[in-house]
């Protein structure tokens, strides 16, 4: 009776005192972390980490960059075809509709990536950390930053340009700026990036963007705009960086256990076995749409016969890209699919296998391939061929009559290196050739389509919004 | 919050509790008492027996018996309380005698009876707010494990609905409406005066429930403060009585059916569209060059057709109706025994049920064991304690009920011309020794065998519930009580599963086998204490109440997952190895004060008022305390002297009320901004890696709904015709909700207190008693209609449109929540001159659906979408109708709703190509060719999609009116000449039956099917739905593929010893 008496006594009066109601009313989260967090630099590690980890839905293998490169241009179809498919479908045949769905997703996550960089660069600014550390995080965040807006300009031209965390009711009055201010953004970025971040070869974590990472990314925005000279220029600082090389042979670049090789000049990191731990979807994804290996394919990014056909006889890096096909149960099934990701050993779970295969998103060939366009020297391409085992531009067993300019070799250059790795549309888009290249092979391309519509869903939550012409 | 008139009011209420505390613990002072007898007679002088004599302000009493004499102990100075029902209360000082004689009068039966309100009862007569209430007799026979599910058509203004006919899944109940856009609708349910959100009533035996209350308006609900917007149910479970023991056993058998299937194709209709489907989209393709008659090997894979199908579709016969292999016939048994009773001082009641269910789904089942021990005991004339205790065990294998790709689901999309077993006797194509094989080649035949998911897959979910509630009474003086009590409600689950390596070849895939167990943890304690005056001042009669309660409760929910099993021997995960796992925690408190007054004049004049105020976690630290008041008046019109000379008028009462209840079903965290786990990769290791997940609101607080009421009750007629009606108005305020914010801000939407939505509507409950006399003849009839309108949303009013699996719902203001937003389908285009004749969309053919340019502008895009209608009905109704005679008791129950649409979700799969699952029995009727162009409603066969078929449109919504024979029930009681010479007092037989027939046109299979419930974010789950993009709530009336509602007929015995 005693202890009832003290336990009610203790109860009636203190759960009356306003101190101890709070105490009692303030739970804080239990599997959660608030976002109050953000003081040590332990904190804004978390932080990074989470900026980085936007790459995974930029980089998707069903995100918005393989959708526009690979779906878009004339690489690669879907082959799961269905009704629920449309919103997919209305990529490859250019009939975008303002209220697909995939494309407002790819707004959304598109913005969310810029939002998990910009909260970092926001805090870090009045975080009492010393200033070298907060410039390297600061490069980092744009560096990432650089990188998502150069995609989403390539994609929707016009943008609202966020740079810092918007309430919900500041992000009404941002509206899109014009092209040349999202690439002057870009440029910003990414020159405060190549200047404060470290050479590769200083990089303690692997997958942290580098100096090369952010001269090459703007190398490439240079040629985008056009300036060849100034891309010729940054282009040959990370060549003659020492910091990247080709590596032997082509097939060497790819396996689940192949990770940021010396060829390899920025890389999304992805970690196999482990349902909770970001795994690679890259080869489940892109493997045809059945279920025989005990996982259900994605049926994404199936090869076109007219990418097969454009690998020149005795090119290594076509079997080292594509399967001719796949064994159902005993019979051949035909159907061409990306071989790049392949982890046949992934632990599987709930019919997922987990793979460990990570994505590189800039390449030494690449660098490579971008500094011939920028500087007109066949040498750099050269190079990328003589990995390839192939006759040099310029030497007579070079398919010339098929490919008779320097232009004309590096873009069938790029496309056989570089194939399904998210590269061909911007390419063609870049180099002014889409129309004319994919109308050639019978697609229903126009001008107005190398953008993608602005969602509609977008301009009915903010009138303001202006639409893309044609949509 | 500023501390310092917080810490003043706390101060005060310090003093006040800490008095009663003390007074609590003060004492039990000895009182001298004596031996009372005497005699209970009817008006006509009979001896009256079962007359309940109580005494004043304390716990004890006694019965009369079959002579109407009782004995008890009572002070000199008390005062006893005769009652019965149909008779007047008395109260008599005993005034030192030791025989007190009464004669009862015979009362207005109806206004005396009890009836629970929150922290209380009050007699008919006195409640002032809209209060229906139910008894253990309306349900007794029904055959449900939920008590709500028998409460179906039988209350104006309560919609209870069963969205699932799974056994143990709980309807939707939604009391006047919806009164929120994001947050939970779901009323609050209170358990013996523990208030339990989200509660699962299948923990309650309904035997062992006494009665069930419903506060339908504000004024009611408002005493249960922030958690009484939604309504609230109070279920009061059952005591013994002083007096003879009492065992009452009983045993009832079941079988369940399903009487409605979905009209499928069978195999000759299926191939001939899949035959259709593949050379149109063929020819399609290149219509210059391409024909239907090409053969496979000039077709890619994707247009081929398997030979058979060409050559000899007749070896198919009508093929395999999945829903005979996934239905059946199912049995149930209920044993009940129940002992109740008890002495002056100690009444009890001991209880125990088991309930072994199978559904009509194969392998599923849901078995309950219940047992409960109420007991009340008075330690003295002052001081009582008391103990309910519940423990309750479900064992249960429940699927079908998630829609899209749940067992009922898959199975009606399935193939029909795939056997039930092949020649090995395994279930599927996909076993390689069959001869079946072949057909793998075809990436677009699709076989989800009903047993690949039900035998070869092994599940059992076991959960666990514990309810305790111990009080202890106190009365400080005669007037004035003491009640504290503490309540727990512990609730434990464990799903455990293994797929079974290939499941029998019978599904889509050839997948590993894999093991997974969940387990989850609820712990919900309460402390409550309250206070109550109660006095009588010569004409003056005043309750007062007050009280404070502490509440809290933890969730927790882990998973483990294990793959890489050698063999499908051992089922337990430690055969595999472990895959994944991981485990959540949640929690949420509340502080409360509530204070009521009830008074009355003449008893005929009450007035009623009544306040709470309340602090959760949930909300923002500055706006976290909220007040709800409320006040209401009766008057007793009838009782008026002028009213004596209408005779025809037994009772006449006129109610008005208004008050403010509170909603704070959002997540527990809802007001914080959380970081969520975002990990990235360094090397081999994980980087662990946190983002933001939402944008906090530190302002958030309560919704609130304020509701006025205005209720008449009118009895004439000799008491054989009741009337009651009710208007009410009620506007819900600061609503909580998901405010869409521009996607550049990084997030689509933010948690708000924005916008408004009325409600408002009438209620009519009519009971007539048609005859009297040897055959008694009665009817309920109920009739409610509720207007829902929006009134406000966010900052420029624009309208909110959420999308899931292509069904939109648009909530915009001026109209109800949620409308189907969608295209118009005006037929089908009979041939090429009508496509050009129309605006259309771009790739349009003949046999494409006619979209209705709704914009008028000549061209067909989404501002064509238009209101496709709603799920809420116009109105509802329920009728019942009762007939005695002898010991027969003979009723139906009829109920319906009239109005509202449903989304058949289904369409998606089942009305136009999907990757070749079955179809609709009726898209046979499509249009072929122009020369034969099917009913006009059902387009042509393609693979590709052409003229916007697979978007959402007025085709997937359907009328949801229905009327349904809801219950018949015959019961016979034996007479006494008979049960006299047996050890029974009572013995009864009854046949009963539920859900007999419906009429409705839906297509699926029950209109009341929804595949979303109300926003639910008990146990820390998000309250979104499957795809996560919108709350669950906005899609009630969408049916993805439901579980139908099967027939349920029970024959039962029930004895008394």
């Amino acid at each position: 009776m005693k202890t009832i008496q003290y336990f009610l006594t203790l109860l009636c009066v203190c759960l009356l005192t306003s101190s101890c109601q709070d105490t009692f009313l303030d739970l804080t989260p239990l599997s959660n972390a608030t976002a109050d967090n953000f003081k040590t630099r332990d904190d804004f590690e978390l932080a990074v980490n989470g900026a980085y980890a936007s790459l995974y839905t930029v980089y998707h293998p069903e995100g918005p960059v393989s959708y526009a490169n690979e779906q878009m241009s004339d690489n690669a179809i879907m082959f799961n075809i269905s009704g629920i498919q449309a919103d997919k479908w209305q990529f490859k045949d250019y009939s975008l509709a303002t209220a697909n769905t995939m494309v407002y997703q790819f707004w959304q996550e598109s913005y969310k990536a810029i939002f998990n960089a910009n909260i970092v660069l926001d805090k870090i600014e009045g975080a009492s950390l010393d200033a070298a550390y907060k410039d390297g995080v600061k490069a980092q965040m744009q560096f990432l930053r650089g990188l998502y807006y150069f995609n989403m300009v390539q994609l929707w031209g016009d943008l609202p340009i966020v740079t810092t965390p918007l309430t919900g009711e500041a992000s009404y009055a941002v509206l899109r700026s014009p092209q040349s201010a999202v690439y002057d953004q870009i440029k910003k970025d990414l020159l405060f990036a190549a200047e404060k971040l470290p050479l590769a070869t200083a990089i303690t974590v692997p997958g942290r963007a580098s100096k090369g990472a952010a001269q090459t990314l703007l190398g490439k925005v240079y040629l985008t705009l056009g300036d060849k000279a100034a891309a010729a220029t940054v282009l040959k600082e990370v060549y003659n960086s020492n910091q990247y090389s080709l590596l032997a042979n082509y097939t060497d670049l790819w396996g689940p256990s192949v990770k940021n090789t010396k060829e390899s000049i920025f890389e999304i990191q992805y970690l196999g076995g482990n349902a909770s731990a970001p795994f690679s979807r890259f080869y489940q994804t892109f493997y045809p749409n059945n279920n025989f290996l005990g996982f259900y394919g994605g049926g994404m990014n199936q090869v076109t016969d007219d990418l097969y056909n454009e690998y020149e006889t005795g090119d290594p890096r076509r079997d080292a890209s594509i399967a001719l096909g796949y064994n159902n149960a005993g019979t051949f099934i035909a159907q061409k699919y990306p071989i790049k990701w392949t982890d046949t050993k992934a632990t599987q779970v709930g019919g997922n296998p987990l793979s460990n295969n990570n994505f590189m998103v800039l390449r030494y060939a690449d660098a490579l391939l971008l500094l011939s366009e920028a500087t007109g020297d066949p040498l750099y391409l050269n190079l990328v061929r003589t990995r390839a085992k192939l006759p040099k531009f310029g030497e007579a067993t070079y398919p010339t009559a098929k490919y008779p300019t320097l232009d004309l070799a590096i873009e069938h250059e790029r496309r056989t290196e570089l194939a399904i790795e998210f590269q061909r549309w911007f390419d063609l888009k870049r180099t002014n050739r889409a129309v004319p290249v994919l109308t050639a092979k019978g697609k229903a391309i126009t001008a107005t389509k190398l953008l993608w519509p602005i969602p509609q869903i977008v301009r009915t939550q903010n009138p303001a919004i202006t639409q893309n012409p044609g949509y | 919050m500023s501390s310092t008139p917080t810490s003043r009011r706390s101060w005060r209420a310090s003093v006040i509790f800490t008095l009663f505390c003390f007074s609590f613990v003060q004492g039990f002072a000895q009182t001298k008492s004596l031996t009372i007898t005497g005699k209970v007679t009817d008006e006509n002088g009979k001896p009256l027996p079962g007359v309940s004599v109580l005494i004043k302000s304390a716990t004890s009493g006694t019965i009369s018996n079959q002579d109407g004499a009782y004995s008890l102990s009572a002070n000199d100075n008390s005062t006893l309380v005769f009652s019965s029902i149909s008779y007047e209360t008395q109260e008599i000082p005993v005034s030192n005698r030791s025989v007190i004689d009464v004669s009862m009068l015979p009362s207005n039966k109806t206004l005396n009876e009890v009836v629970v309100v929150g922290y209380g009862t009050q007699s008919k007569r006195a409640i002032t707010g809209a209060v229906a209430s139910v008894g253990f007799n309306e349900f007794k026979d029904r055959s449900f494990s939920n008590v709500t599910q028998s409460l179906a058509g039988k209350i104006a203004g309560v919609n209870i609905t069963q969205s699932q006919g799974a056994p143990g899944v709980s309807p939707i109940i939604r009391i006047r409406g919806v009164s929120s856009i994001t947050a939970g609708t779901t009323p609050l349910f209170v358990v013996d005066g523990v208030p339990l959100e989200n509660f699962n009533l299948n923990l309650i035996n309904p035997q062992d429930i006494e009665s069930v209350d419903v506060l339908k308006d504000a004024s009611s609900a408002a005493i249960y403060g922030s958690r009484g917007a939604n309504g609230v149910v109070l279920i009061t479970t059952k005591l013994g009585k002083a007096g003879k023991t009492n065992i009452s056993a009983g045993y009832e058998y079941g079988t369940q059916s399903v009487i409605r299937k979905v009209p499928m194709m069978d195999a000759q209709q299926w191939i001939g569209y899949y035959i259709d489907a593949h050379n149109n989209a063929w020819v399609d393709l290149n219509p210059a060059v391409n024909k239907a008659s090409d053969p496979n090997s000039a077709r890619p894979s994707t247009y081929r057709i398997p030979d058979d199908f060409i050559t000899n579709p007749q070896q198919f016969g009508k093929g395999t109706d999945w829903q005979d292999v996934m239905f059946r016939v199912a049995p149930s048994h209920n044993a009940q025994l129940s002992v109740s009773g008890g002495t002056e001082k100690t009444q009890f009641l001991f209880s125990g049920s088991f309930l072994d269910q199978q559904a009509v789904l194969d392998e599923n089942y849901y078995k309950r064991l219940a047992l409960r021990t109420n007991i009340k005991h008075a330690v003295s004339d002052k001081f009582s304690l008391g103990l309910n205790l519940s423990a309750t065990t479900v064992f249960d294998r429940t699927e079908g009920t998630q829609g899209k790709s749940d067992v009922v689901s898959l199975a009606i999309q399935s193939d029909p011309i795939f056997p039930v077993y092949n020649e090995n006797g395994n279930l599927g194509y996909r076993d390689p020794n069959s001869v079946w094989s072949k057909y793998v080649a075809y990436n677009d035949l699709n076989l989800w065998h009903p047993y690949s998911l039900t035998r070869f897959y092994h599940k059992q979910n076991k959960s666990f519930n514990t309810l305790a509630t111990a009080f202890a009474e106190y009365f400080i003086t005669d007037d004035l009580k003491f009640r504290t009590s503490i309540s727990g409600n512990l609730f434990n689950t464990r799903l455990n599963s293994y797929r079974v390596k290939n499941q029998g070849y019978g599904y889509s895939g050839l997948l590993p086998a894999e093991g997974n167990v969940q387990s989850s943890y609820m712990l919900n304690w309460l402390s409550e204490n309250t206070l109550t005056y109660d006095k009588r001042f010569g004409d003056h009669s005043l309750n007062v109440l007050a009280g404070y309660s502490v509440q809290k409760q933890r969730d927790e929910f882990a998973t483990v997952t294990s793959g890489s099993f050698p063999n499908d021997l051992v089922e337990t995960l430690n055969a595999g190895v472990v895959t994944s796992g991981s485990s959540t925690a949640t929690e949420w408190s509340m502080i409360s004060y509530l204070g009521r007054a009830q008074y009355n004049f003449q008893n005929k004049y009450f007035l009623t008022a009544a306040i709470r105020r309340d602090g959760s976690s949930r909300f923002g630290r500055d706006t976290r305390w909220g007040y709800f008041p409320s006040v209401s008046a009766g008057w007793l019109i009838s009782d008026e002297s002028f009213m004596q000379n209408v005779k025809f008028v037994n009772s006449l009462k006129v109610r008005a009320s208004y008050g403010i209840a509170g909603n704070n079903q959002i997540p527990n965290y809802g007001a914080i901004s959380l970081l969520s786990a975002t990990n990235y990769v360094s090397g081999a290791a994980l980087a662990s890696g946190l983002t933001i997940s939402n944008i906090s609101n530190t302002n958030l607080k309560w919704e609130r709904t304020g509701q006025m009421n205005i209720g008449v009750d009118l009895r004439v007629l000799n008491d054989r015709i009741g009337l009651s009606a009710e208007y009410y108005n009620s506007v819900t305020r600061d609503m909580l909700l998901n405010v869409p914010v521009p996607d550049i801000s990084g997030f689509s939407s933010q948690l708000t207190n924005i916008g408004r939505m009325r409600n408002r509507g009438i209620e009519l409950n009519i009971n007539s008693k048609n005859t009297t006399g040897k055959v008694i003849w009665t009817t309920d009839l109920n009739v409610s209609r509720n207007r829902n309108t929006v009134l406000q949303l966010g900052p420029t009013n624009a309208p909110i449109i959420y999308t899931d699996f292509v069904v939109a719902v648009k909530t915009e203001v001026g109209q109800p929540i949620s409308n189907f937003y969608g295209y118009v389908v005006d037929g089908v285009f009979k041939n090429q001159a009508a496509v050009d004749a129309a605006p259309h969309y771009s790739s349009t053919k003949p046999g494409d659906p006619i979209i209705r340019d709704v914009n008028g502008d000549g061209k067909i895009t989404p501002d064509d979408r238009t209101s496709l209608g709603n799920f809420q009905p116009d109105f509802t109704a329920g009728l019942t109708n009762t007939v005695s005679y002898k010991g027969f008791d003979f009723s139906f129950l009829l109920q319906g709703t009239y109005g509202g649409e449903i989304v058949n979700q289904n369409f998606r799969y089942l009305g136009f190509w999907n990757n070749g699952r079955n179809m609709f029995a009726s898209v046979d009727n499509r249009w072929r060719s122009e020369a034969d162009p099917g009913d006009g409603k059902h387009f042509r066969a393609t693979l590709g999609l052409t003229g916007l078929q697979d978007q959402f449109h007025s085709l997937w919504v359907e009328d949801a009116s229905f009327t349904r024979l809801k219950n018949i029930r015959l019961s016979y009681t034996l007479p006494s000449s008979l049960t006299r010479k047996t050890p029974f007092r009572v013995a009864r037989v009854y046949i009963n039956a539920d859900n007999v027939y419906l009429w409705s046109k839906y297509t699926n299979y029950d209109p009341e099917n929804t595949t979303y419930g109300a926003s639910n974010y008990a146990g820390g789950s998000n309250g979104l739905n499957a795809s996560g993009n919108a709350p669950n709530g906005a899609f009630i009336g969408v049916d993805y593929g439901s579980y139908p509602i099967p027939r349920v007929v029970t024959v039962g015995l029930k004895v008394d010893l």
